[in-house]
Order: C-alpha cells, then sequence, then structure tokens
C-alpha cells in the first residue's frame, strides 16, 4: 500500500464512521454545534496519531495477552498529560477541551486503530495512519455538526445566521428534535447511504 | 505470533504502570503551581464578571481587590463577597455527568443583577450551554427574596423567579435549579444582613 493511501483512505472508503463504524458514541454526543465538533476532531487527530506512533515503537516487546491494557494505559497516559500541559500553560485551550479528555479515551477510534494498525506496522505508517483516521472521523463530526446546528439553532459557530437572513420573519422555526441525539444517528444514517451508493457506482 | 513467560508479562505490567505513574506525578507536581495561579484567576475573573466587570486573567486579581470584599466573618473558603450593593453568593451542584457551579451577584432586594456558571464534564452543546453569558443574561432582573429561582421549559418570560431551560439539556438545568434551592436555604442569613 502506499502511503499517500493511508491518509487517503480513511478520509472515504474506509472512513473510520461510516465504514468501520468506530466512535459512533462520541459523534453523537459532541455535534449539537460546529465549534465543539471541530475541537474534538483536532484533539482526536492529535491522540490517534501520538499513540498509534508510541504503541507501534513498543509492538514487539509487549505480550499479546496484556496488549488490551498497555494500549489503554498509553492513550490515557498521553491524554492526561496532553491536558495537564494545557492547563498549565494554554489555560483557555484546555477549557474548551477539558470536557473532551474523557471521551477521547474512551473513543473505539483510538483503540481500534492500534488494535487493527499500529500492533503490526512500523512507526511512520502508523503515525499516517493515525492521522489519516483522525481527519475522516473529523470530517463527519463536521458535517454532522454544520448540519444539526444550521437547522438545529440557526446559528453557524454561533453566529445567528438565520435571524440575520430574516427566515424567523417568514416563520421559520428552529427543529429541536436535530439537537437531540437520534437525528445525529439519522444524518449519519444518510451519510452512509449516499457514500455506499458512491461506491456502488465507481 | 511470540510467546511471552508469564513473568515477563508481570514485570512488564509492573514495569509500564511504574513508568507511567512516575511521569504523570511529576507533570502534575510541577505544573501544580501554574494550574492553581490560572484557576484562581479565573475564579476571581468570573466573580468580578456578576458584577459587570469583563477583564483579562491578567488583571483580575488587582480589580478584585478594588471591587470586591471578603467578609470579615466568612469562614469558609468559597463563601460570600460583597460589592458596592449587595452580595455575590457561589453556587454548587451536580449536573449531568460531574459537578456545575457559578455566582450570582444581588442587589438589597435580593434581585440578581449577574450570573456566572460554570460545570466541568456537560456534553458540549447542550448541558454545557449553561457556561454562555446567553444563558447566564436570562437571570438578570429575577428575584431570589421569597423563592428560589427555577428554570423550567416554557417559562414564563413575567415571572420573577422563572427562567427559560436549555433543549435537549433537561438533566443539567433540573442540576442548576437545586443549586438555587440550595442557595436560597443555605443564604437566607444574608437577606437581613444585606438589608441593613
Amino acid at each position: 500500500m502506499k502511503r499517500i493511501d493511508l491518509i487517503k483512505n480513511p478520509l472515504s472508503k474506509d472512513n473510520p464512521i461510516t465504514v468501520q463504524v468506530l466512535g459512533i458514541c462520541s459523534c453523537l454526543a459532541v455535534t449539537a454545534q460546529l465549534k465543539p465538533a471541530v475541537v474534538m476532531a483536532l484533539s482526536v487527530t492529535v491522540v490517534v496519531a501520538l499513540s498509534n506512533l508510541i504503541i507501534s515503537l513498543m509492538r514487539n516487546t509487549i505480550p499479546p495477552r496484556i496488549r488490551i491494557i498497555v494500549q489503554l494505559v498509553v492513550v490515557s497516559t498521553l491524554v492526561i498529560l496532553v491536558n495537564q500541559i494545557l492547563m498549565a500553560f494554554v489555560y483557555d485551550v484546555s477549557k474548551q477541551l477539558s470536557v473532551y479528555v474523557g471521551l477521547i479515551i474512551t473513543n473505539c477510534i483510538v483503540m481500534g486503530r492500534l488494535e487493527a494498525f499500529a500492533m503490526s506496522h512500523g512507526p511512520v505508517d502508523s503515525l499516517l495512519d493515525g492521522i489519516g483516521n483522525g481527519l475522516g472521523y473529523g470530517i463527519i463530526l463536521v458535517i454532522l455538526g454544520f448540519v444539526r446546528e444550521l437547522f438545529g439553532r440557526g446559528t453557524l459557530w454561533g453566529y445567528p445566521i438565520f435571524e440575520k437572513l430574516g427566515l424567523y420573519n417568514i416563520g421559520y422555526e428552529n427543529n429541536g428534535f436535530i439537537i437531540m441525539a437520534p437525528m445525529a444517528l439519522i444524518l449519519v444514517g444518510i451519510i452512509i447511504w449516499i457514500q455506499r451508493r458512491n461506491c456502488e457506482k465507481s | 505470533m511470540k510467546s511471552f513467560s508469564n513473568k515477563y508479562m508481570l514485570l512488564y505490567a509492573l514495569g509500564l504502570a511504574a513508568v507511567v505513574a512516575v511521569l504523570l506525578t511529576l507533570v502534575a507536581t510541577s505544573l501544580k503551581p501554574r494550574q492553581q495561579k490560572n484557576q484562581d484567576a479565573e475564579k476571581k475573573q468570573m466573580i468580578l464578571k456578576t458584577i459587570g466587570i469583563e477583564t483579562s486573567r491578567e488583571e483580575a486579581a488587582e480589580l478584585f481587590e478594588k471591587n470586591v470584599r471578603i467578609p470579615q466573618k466568612s469562614n469558609g473558603e468559597d463563601d460570600y463577597y460583597l460589592f458596592n450593593g449587595g452580595v455575590i453568593i457561589p453556587l454548587k451542584g451536580n449536573g449531568l455527568w460531574g459537578p456545575i457551579g457559578g455566582y450570582l451577584a444581588l442587589d438589597s432586594s435580593f434581585t440578581v443583577v449577574g450570573a456566572v456558571f460554570t460545570h466541568e464534564s456537560e456534553t458540549p452543546g447542550l448541558g454545557a450551554e449553561i457556561a454562555t453569558d446567553k444563558f447566564a443574561q436570562r437571570f438578570v432582573g429575577k428575584q431570589m427574596a421569597s423563592q428560589p429561582i427555577v428554570v423550567r421549559k416554557n417559562a414564563d418570560h413575567n415571572s420573577i423567579n422563572e427562567v427559560d431551560a436549555i433543549s435537549g439539556s433537561t438533566m443539567t438545568c433540573n442540576g442548576v435549579s437545586a443549586m438555587m434551592t440550595a442557595a436560597f436555604e443555605h443564604y437566607s442569613h444574608l437577606r437581613k444582613e444585606v438589608n441593613k
């Protein structure tokens, strides 16, 4: 496999959410608005890339029977470490991130990529795979965040776009259902549908 | 797949745990003073915000000295504060996933002049919205004199103690209501004091 594919594939035909169906839980939780979706996407990308790299370096020394625990320890250490450093030096960023820390550690994508890729590939490939999967996860998050914030709240990145367009004056009302988790799941379903259709065609 | 002896496995686990423990402890203790400083400054920043003073974290300490007094009788670390014209009470409670808190500035008739809310781990975009100015603004003008403020859906906007909840965050908003009730009872003695 070419190295560029390691980054390119997870964006579409091997997307962690729509094809591997990993990380659904957090993608329902943080996409009610665009901003948290972007913050979460960036933090997961950093964590998947770094933990993939570290586990890949350690892979030959890890006893198979305790590998999951070892992976978990590495991931949580990394996340706590990053959060502690942010808290001391860039407090505002850490405030933004604090709620995601728990979500990142338990994100299935992180463990999934460690188990499926980093345990059997070299450090450079693993790093690229981590970045690719983080971004693939991010794309879906941003799409969901965009749709849900726009139609659920009438805002984008907190900016009241529908209000400025005057849509409320002609009888438009925000759709509260889009803010709820079930709607996120339905939207993910629609994205999977569109994606499968495109794959079949090509 | 390579096979490893039990002894190796045990030592590996112990070794990893030791390395991680030392690393985390070192980082946590060495960064503690800096983090504490940030948190203290943020607390002062929030208290100032309830009385309408927006400031940066760096300038918060100085402005706090000028505008806010800590009463003599105050015993606890996080008890109430006095400002020119009223009292600022801390709020503490539980949201859906973890602790929530905040500060409420009340004038002499126990009408809210400003509010600030914080949370540790509420859901972003839903419960976490209590920390926004938009939500805090809804409390301004409401009264804590005869009954606590209630956060509920379809709140009556003309009521003196009802505030509109956030859709999708019922549990967090119930937590805010509970926090108000607790503060109302705990600081009932202040109503007399402020009126003096």
